[in-house]
């Protein structure tokens, strides 16, 4: 049987391997993709209204601005859930789940830990405010600034990281990285522009109408990643302890 | 600074192909390939986990770090400020490797003793080789 | 012979995995299997730089190396601190079976 199973996971590779010979180049102008009016505007007009050489970010953080801020609200939403169902369903202190046992932290691992994680902390600045020039933004950054906490609580234990970032500080950063988004839309708003229209920031920073944007988009990021990076540690923090907040993986 | 000017400029003169880094940077990748050459035979044909373990901790960290090595020499084409960032950024994949990859070697290599995974001793080799006899 | 080089590697590099997805597939215990996909994953990180030679954006790549990397030692990390906090694989296919009987 286990044989059998493998004869339609090669015949689907097979064909999607055959079909993928049929794609464009990579690259290539003249593709489907690229030309229809949608990705010629963008290709055409993003380096000329907001100077971001890379697309994507300026596509993602300023022309469907509205989208992404909505997402980061739903990376919100998800940490509330968890939070919600797991805060008070196991009682603290209760009996230890039987398959169990207890381990000391590794001498070579934590001392390991302690030397790469502010180079992943780092990195994940790197990445976050890097993302107008090559890829990157605030959701990476985010996952690769949580993963360094997590990290921590991996190598020592669950205490170890709550003590550096507590669970009511990881809901506050949280929703500090929305109010960021949402408090630099309505502040494009009060200087007479719509909502999220960084462009109008112009008459409070020293810069042109393009270069607003530019800046603005990384006032975004960081509020988005302020957000991914609370949400990750804080999901990681109750879904390995089943809300108990001790002990953990 | 003159020395990589004149290094530069008599690559340059060569046309680039046979620059002596490059072709030391693709002697790196070579050796690198063939230290992972060994981590694979090893992973194939070693007995138990923890001779598997010594196969793969080793020859893994060390043709990662000579391969991307290589790549840093390759990808240096002219000495300017963007071609010393990127050698630099390589570099440092290398120094996260050269730290990492022992780190998890070991971490695994923990968990595997004390979950009473056995090494393989003698008489167990004596076994096999009387099993294969019989065969 | 510089412009083919990063084909060549990746390539080679490519077969070479063969026999640790070999080990992934039959590895006689899960650490064996653990074990390979750690090998694998090291060596993706090389491949990125390799995609990112052939295709002439090193710059970009190496980025996402250092990801990929990073996110690599914290599975390894993950698995083994799993493995070390529960008890014996055996020691739970035997609690299995006889929950079963």
């Amino acid at each position: 049987m286990k044989a059998a199973s493998m004869v339609p996971v090669f015949l689907v590779g097979f064909l999607l391997v055959f079909a993928a010979t049929d794609f464009p180049e990579w690259g290539n102008p003249q593709s489907p993709a690229s030309d229809s009016p949608v990705s010629s505007h963008f290709i055409g007009k993003t380096g000329v209204d907001t100077e971001v050489p890379n697309m994507v970010t300026a596509v993602l953080a300023d022309y469907r601005g509205f989208d992404t801020m909505f997402e980061t609200v739903v990376v919100f939403i998800a940490g509330m859930a968890v939070l919600a169902i797991l805060k008070n369903s196991v009682k603290k202190g209760s009996v230890r789940r039987d398959h169990e046992v207890d381990a000391e932290p590794d001498l070579i691992v934590t001392n390991m830990v302690r030397l790469i994680v502010p180079v992943i902390q780092i990195f994940a600045f790197y990445v976050l405010a890097h993302g107008h020039v090559s890829p990157g933004g605030g959701f990476q950054g985010g996952v690769i600034m949580g993963a360094s906490f997590i990290l921590i609580a991996l190598s020592w234990d669950l205490e170890t990281a709550l003590a550096r970032f507590s669970l009511n500080r990881c809901m506050g950063v949280a929703a500090a990285g929305i109010l960021i988004y949402a408090g630099i839309g309505i502040f494009s708003m009060f200087l007479g522009g719509e909502f999220l229209d960084y462009a109008e920031l112009e008459r409070v920073l020293p810069v042109s109408r393009e270069m607003a944007r530019y800046h603005a988009m990384l006032g975004v990021e960081i509020g988005v990643g302020c957000t991914v990076t609370a949400i990750m540690f804080a999901l990681y923090a109750n879904l390995s302890s089943e809300g108990k907040l001790e002990g953990g993986l | 600074m003159n020395g990589f000017q004149f290094i530069a400029a008599s690559a340059g003169s060569e046309g680039g192909s046979l620059f002596p880094l490059h072709l030391f940077g693709m002697f790196l990748g070579f050796l690198g390939l063939i230290f992972f050459l060994g981590t694979a035979v090893g992973m194939m044909r070693f007995p138990d986990f923890y001779t598997r373990m010594h196969a793969a901790g080793k020859g893994d960290t060390l043709s990662t770090m000579l391969m991307l090595t290589g790549f840093a020499l390759v990808t240096m084409e002219d000495f300017s400020l963007g071609s010393w960032l990127l050698f630099v950024k390589i570099m440092g994949v290398v120094l996260f490797i050269f730290l990492s990859t022992p780190t998890s070697s070991h971490a695994l290599m923990r968990a595997a003793f004390e979950d009473d995974e056995m090494p393989m001793t003698e008489e167990d080799l004596k076994k096999s080789r009387k099993r294969g006899k019989k065969k | 012979m510089t412009e083919y080089f990063p084909l060549i590697m990746g390539v080679a590099l490519f077969i070479l995995m063969i026999p640790v997805l070999y080990r992934i597939w039959v590895g006689p215990t899960g650490f064996d299997r653990i074990l390979g996909a750690n090998v694998i994953g090291t060596k993706t990180a090389v491949l990125l730089v390799i995609i990112g030679a052939v295709y002439d954006r090193v710059d970009m790549f190496v980025d996402f190396a250092i990801a990929y990397a990073l996110l690599n030692f914290v599975s390894a990390i993950v698995v083994s601190r799993y493995l070390n906090r529960t008890i014996s694989l055996k020691e739970m296919e035997a609690r299995e079976k006889k929950a079963k009987a």
